[in-house]
């Protein structure tokens, strides 16, 4: 990827970030796709017992939730346009920005759960169980995103790396897990 | 890369390897070939039984298949050390990496304490169910329960390998494997720790034999193994003839 002649890199033909990560991520939409249509089946099934659940879901957290890896992505997609134009300062600044959000997300998703597990929806009833299984496996592809942020930070404070396709692999992925979670937000609260 | 042509990459990639590398390469998938008809057709644990049948009907699921399991737990009880061998050529493409020789064991050590739940335990298990039919069905039913939970539902030493493998093939700088195949190792994790969910549910999606902690965690390790097998051989005719033996 890196080693590709310059000549032949048009800005607006080429792939963003790394092929690898591509893999990575359009794989990864085909397993949610898989747990989505479980899930929708489930739904299908049980319509009144997952819509009776389903009230007991705080909207305004998943609202916020919503709200905040939104705006996590856009100022990661900011980041990377800093980084073409060669301002890495700022770019830092705004993935730092960009984790700041991941963590708020993790926390507030942390409270809900555990103020749903307080108020005893568990994994006994089926939709919670869809709710856990699928926010918790959402909830650790956050926990890589941020990883991924935290090696581009690295990345992009050494003068001697700061390679623009980094920077658009690690938008790329983190892309991803705002989509993956607008996806869950619609399926799980807003969907009557 | 881009200053070589076709002309000189492809006898190096064609008449590249060693030839024990290669003998290992071709005993990889011929095992899971044999560990696949062992499973699937003559024991009967995958696709898995149904784990919400009462302790007649596991005693019966037995007594149908009990010649079927006799048969093929005892040849895996044989070649189970036919897993540790393909776990040895995938340590020996790892100790090729630039990363050193610490992932390779710990992902040797954790594919092998794995196998222990993993193979071993549904094994015994049902080699004892179907060799004592007599027994109180209160006690087959156990095996039962505890052969398929333990095949299915303990694969946690597993997902250990699958991280050491991940991280040592995004930070190898040796290109043995691609970078995307620590992506899909990382798949793997998710689905085995999802497997624990079996242990809760009797039925439904979580369930041992359930859409989401079965059947979707079957088609990543299918997708996996598939790209594995590929990938070794890939490594094996990119390694020169006459590179040095390693330590």
């Amino acid at each position: 990827m890196t080693q590709t002649d310059p000549a032949t890199q048009l800005e607006s033909t080429t792939l963003p970030g790394d092929i690898n990560m591509w893999v990575m991520v359009l794989g990864d939409m085909v397993i949610f796709a898989g747990y989505f249509v479980i899930f929708m089946i489930y739904r299908s099934m049980n319509r009144q017992e997952f819509l009776h659940a389903q009230q007991h879901l705080n909207i305004a957290i998943g609202v916020t939730n919503t709200v905040i890896l939104l705006t996590s992505s856009w100022v990661v997609a900011l980041a990377v346009q800093a980084v073409r134009a060669g301002e890495f300062e700022k770019s830092t600044r705004l993935v730092l920005a960009g984790g700041v959000g991941g963590i708020a997300f993790m926390v507030l998703k942390g409270y809900e759960w555990a103020s749903k597990i307080a108020a005893g929806h568990t994994n006994s009833e089926t939709f919670y169980s869809f709710y856990y299984v699928i926010t918790g496996v959402h909830l650790l592809h956050v926990l890589i995103g941020l990883i991924v942020l935290g090696v581009l930070v690295r990345e992009l404070r050494n003068p001697a790396k700061r390679r623009p396709w980094m920077a658009e692999t690690g938008a790329t992925y983190w892309h991803m897990v705002d989509l993956l979670w607008v996806i869950i937000f619609a399926l799980f609260y807003v969907m009557r | 890369m881009s200053v070589l042509t076709p002309e000189q990459v492809s006898p190096t990639a064609t008449d590249g390897g060693k030839r024990d590398v290669w003998w290992m390469t071709w005993f990889f998938p011929a095992w899971y070939g044999v560990f696949g008809v062992i499973i699937c057709l003559l024991t009967r644990v995958t696709p898995p039984p149904r784990p919400d049948v009462t302790a007649a009907g596991k005693v019966a699921f037995f007594a149908q298949h009990h010649l079927t399991i006799q048969i093929g737990f005892t040849v895996l009880l044989v070649l189970l050390g036919g897993a540790a061998m393909t776990n040895g050529l995938v340590a020996y493409q790892m100790k090729r990496m630039s990363v050193g020789s610490a992932f390779a064991y710990g992902y040797l050590g954790g594919m092998s304490v794995g196998a222990i739940p993993g193979f071993l335990l549904v094994t015994v298990c049902f080699l004892t169910a179907a060799f004592r039919p007599d027994r109180n069905p209160e006690l087959t039913s156990l095996l039962y329960d505890l052969g398929m939970l333990s095949y299915n539902g303990s694969l946690g030493c597993f997902s250990v390998a699958y991280l050491v493998l991940a991280i040592a093939i995004l930070y190898d700088r040796n290109e043995i494997f691609p970078k995307w195949f620590a992506y899909i190792s990382i798949w793997q994790i998710v689905t085995e720790v999802i497997a624990t969910q079996m242990f809760v549910f009797g039925s439904g999606p979580f369930a041992w034999n359930g859409s989401i902690a079965f059947w979707l965690a079957v088609v990543v390790f299918s997708v996996w193994l598939g790209a594995l097998i590929v990938l070794l051989r890939r490594a094996a005719a990119a390694e020169p003839v006459d590179a040095p033996a390693l330590d």
